[in-house]
């Protein structure tokens, strides 16, 4: 059991409390332009829709300096006649804390969890502070399942623009889907429901100082889900319309977390994945609708300059990993991404890659940081060949081109398998 | 005359008798150790490399990252490499046991020096293997690291980083030996040195407008970044 005990404020803030049966919480970290949304639909959703059930909304906060946790306890719902409701609106517990340890998203949910335990709440929810889209009924929506149909996960499942959520349309929902044969379209969405059980069992694991307490731990929570065969469904949200997660973010720290603890649990639940084939459709809730998404300006150039250095500078680092002819092949395309104005990253090598990237991050524990740090490059390049191919389609067009992605990563599963067991190192040759 | 011829001959077989009492049986001695020591060195050879598969050693120096730093084509065979050791050091030991037998003044030096130096010997090299590898993996941190902050020159950088710590390792290990304990310290700190002042000055005298621009620009791209990063990669 690797909970250990809550600071005394929080166990303070929680006698004050006593119980709750729903907890709501909410990340933060400089926030404040959208954190104040958010409390209200959150606020407003459990008036309307679990007026009976005593809820409290924690804000977990990573030591803003924006004023974000003043607005989050001084957000009223103004007026309930907006709602409909037929009697006046409840207070609701509010409460916010900065967390301690790592920072990160992963710190502030396991905040977040250890009250919700410590409080016996049936379901919490946890939803990201920087989402402008959201909804009461986005918290009827990830509640519901988990109150009334028993499951322990719900995941969302959102419209987003075609070039929005690149990490999960061309790494972690293909590789999950594949691996785990489930198809949760949203894996590390970053708004969840999840039920006590859950959350117990995520509490009692040792592994939240890892990656996990950043940005790793959405792929962490849904995979441990699938994987030790909770409940899983999905709730259709809406659109997911956000501010920059963090603009100052680095992008291949960000990718190093992700990929890293996708490529972490791929070891420890290797008897799992091993065993299953194809996928699964997973239950979606919710009445689904076509939305308009906000325009969004890419650089591709940018990206290719950055995939034609990488094959430059980092070929000594990919060379750690990659099979010769597919080292071949990236070198070849890195040479031609100037010349080539249809530049084009096939699936199939994007699978390849990702696969034999996945057996190197087993074999090479010593070298991973670097194999998954010189990554950026080459999921830069998968993201230009994406935009290029998709820039004049529509998103029914964009969802099919993912589909073919995710079921060449299901084709190439027994590949991924020779690759992991294979006991021969990959290094190819380097030529100056 | 005769006798005179007699005595001669008579110093020269007794000469070469004393030599050959005194040589020969430790010569047969010696030649008899090293063929044993060469028998058994093959008979080593034969079974580490039939029962011996490395499997686990081969695993142990990929995940280490030391057959990486080693080779840089192909991959790292410890089956050979292991029974070549062995059959070079069984080799070894008979070639001084064989020396030993001799029990002159000049075998047993040599024998002493080989005895004396060996510790020292796989010390430093210990040293060296460590600052290999600490080359190589400081040399491929910085290479990633500034290739992703976007840097210029990410490879000539970490040859730097490399170059650095492989001397460093060298100065250590010569520290051991105790060769050229002044030279090579004297060497790492006018390097090391020199290298700081070069770039103090060049910061302060030379490049400080192009240090500022570089910023600049960089912040700028930062902002911009920012302003346009509407969309998230998760």
């Amino acid at each position: 059991m690797a909970t250990t005990a809550l600071p005394e404020n929080v166990l303070g803030a929680g006698r004050e409390v006593r119980h709750a049966e729903i907890v709501i919480g909410i990340p933060s970290y400089n926030n404040v332009r959208t954190v104040a949304h958010v409390v209200r639909a959150a606020q407003a959703g459990l008036a309307k829709y679990f007026p009976h059930f005593p809820a409290l909304i924690v804000n977990s906060d990573g030591g803003s300096t924006d004023g974000t946790r003043e607005a989050v306890l001084s957000t009223e719902v103004e007026d309930a006649h907006l709602l409909l409701l037929s009697s006046p609106l409840l207070p609701v517990h509010r409460l916010s804390f900065p967390y301690h340890g790592i920072p990160g998203k992963g710190s502030a949910f396991r905040l977040i969890f250890r009250i919700a335990q410590e409080l016996e709440a049936k379901a919490c929810v946890v939803v990201d502070s920087d989402v402008r889209s959201i909804t009461p009924e986005w918290f009827d929506l990830l509640l519901r399942p988990v109150l009334h149909a028993g499951y322990d996960l719900v995941a969302p499942y959102y419209h987003r623009h075609k070039y929005d959520g690149t990490i999960t349309n061309s790494i972690v929902y293909p590789l999950t889907r594949a691996l785990y044969g489930l198809r949760v379209r949203q894996p590390i969405g970053g708004d969840f429901g999840l039920s006590a059980r859950l959350i117990a069992r995520y509490l009692e694991r040792d592994d939240w100082e890892t990656d996990v307490a950043r940005y790793g731990i959405d792929i962490w929570m849904t995979t441990i889900a699938i994987a030790e065969g909770f409940r899983v469904c999905q709730s259709f949200l809406g659109a997911k319309l956000h501010d920059a997660k963090d603009p100052g973010a680095d992008l291949s720290a960000m990718l190093h977390q992700v990929v890293g603890s996708v490529f972490t649990l791929m070891q420890e639940y290797e008897p799992v994945w091993r065993a299953r084939e194809g996928s699964q459709p997973v239950d979606l809730f919710g009445f689904r609708f076509d939305v308009g998404l906000d325009p969004i300006e890419v650089n591709v150039e940018r990206m290719l300059d950055a995939f034609r250095s990488g094959c430059e500078e980092l070929r000594e680092i990919w060379a750690l990993a990659l099979q010769p002819d597919t080292h071949a092949a990236i070198r070849k395309l890195g040479c031609e991404a100037s010349r080539n104005p249809q530049f084009h990253l096939e699936d199939e090598l994007w699978a390849r890659v990702i696969c034999e990237f996945a057996s190197a991050h087993k074999k090479r524990p010593v070298e991973r940081g670097h194999l998954l740090r010189s990554l950026t490059p080459l999921y830069l390049a998968r993201v230009a060949s994406f935009v290029l191919e998709t820039q004049s389609l529509f998103s029914v067009q964009v969802e099919e081109r993912i589909e073919h992605l995710c079921l060449c990563f299901e084709r190439l599963k027994p590949y991924l398998l020779a690759q992991w067991d294979s006991d021969a190192g990959t290094e190819t040759e380097v030529k100056p | 005359m005769i006798g005179i011829l007699w005595q001669v001959l008579e110093g020269a077989l007794e000469r070469l008798s004393a030599l050959t009492t005194t040589y020969l049986p430790p010569l047969l001695a010696g030649l008899a150790i090293l063929l044993v020591a060469y028998g058994i060195a093959l008979a080593a050879r034969w079974l580490l490399t039939r029962i011996f598969k490395g499997i686990a050693v081969d695993r142990f120096l990929r995940q280490s990252g030391i057959s990486s730093m080693l080779t840089r084509s192909g991959r790292l065979r410890v089956t050979p490499l292991v029974a070549a050791g062995a059959y070079w050091s069984i080799l070894l030991a008979g070639l001084l046991t064989a020396l030993s037998a001799f029990d002159s003044r000049v075998t047993s030096r040599m024998v002493e020096a080989v005895v004396f130096l060996f510790p020292k010997l796989v010390i430093v090299g210990a040293i060296l293997v460590a600052g290999l590898w600490l080359a190589q993996y400081l040399g491929r941190s910085t290479l990633v690291w500034a290739f992703n902050e976007g840097l210029p020159w990410p490879r000539r950088l970490a040859a730097a980083v490399r170059a650095l710590v492989i001397f460093a390792a060298v100065v250590i290990a010569a520290d051991r030996l105790d060769f050229g304990r002044n030279i090579f310290l004297a060497a790492f700190i006018l390097l090391v040195g020199g290298a700081v002042l070069a770039a103090s000055l060049a910061l302060g005298l030379g490049g400080r407008e192009a240090v500022r621009r570089y910023l600049e620009e960089r912040a700028g791209r930062r902002e911009s970044e920012g302003e346009r990063s509407l969309w998230s990669h998760l």
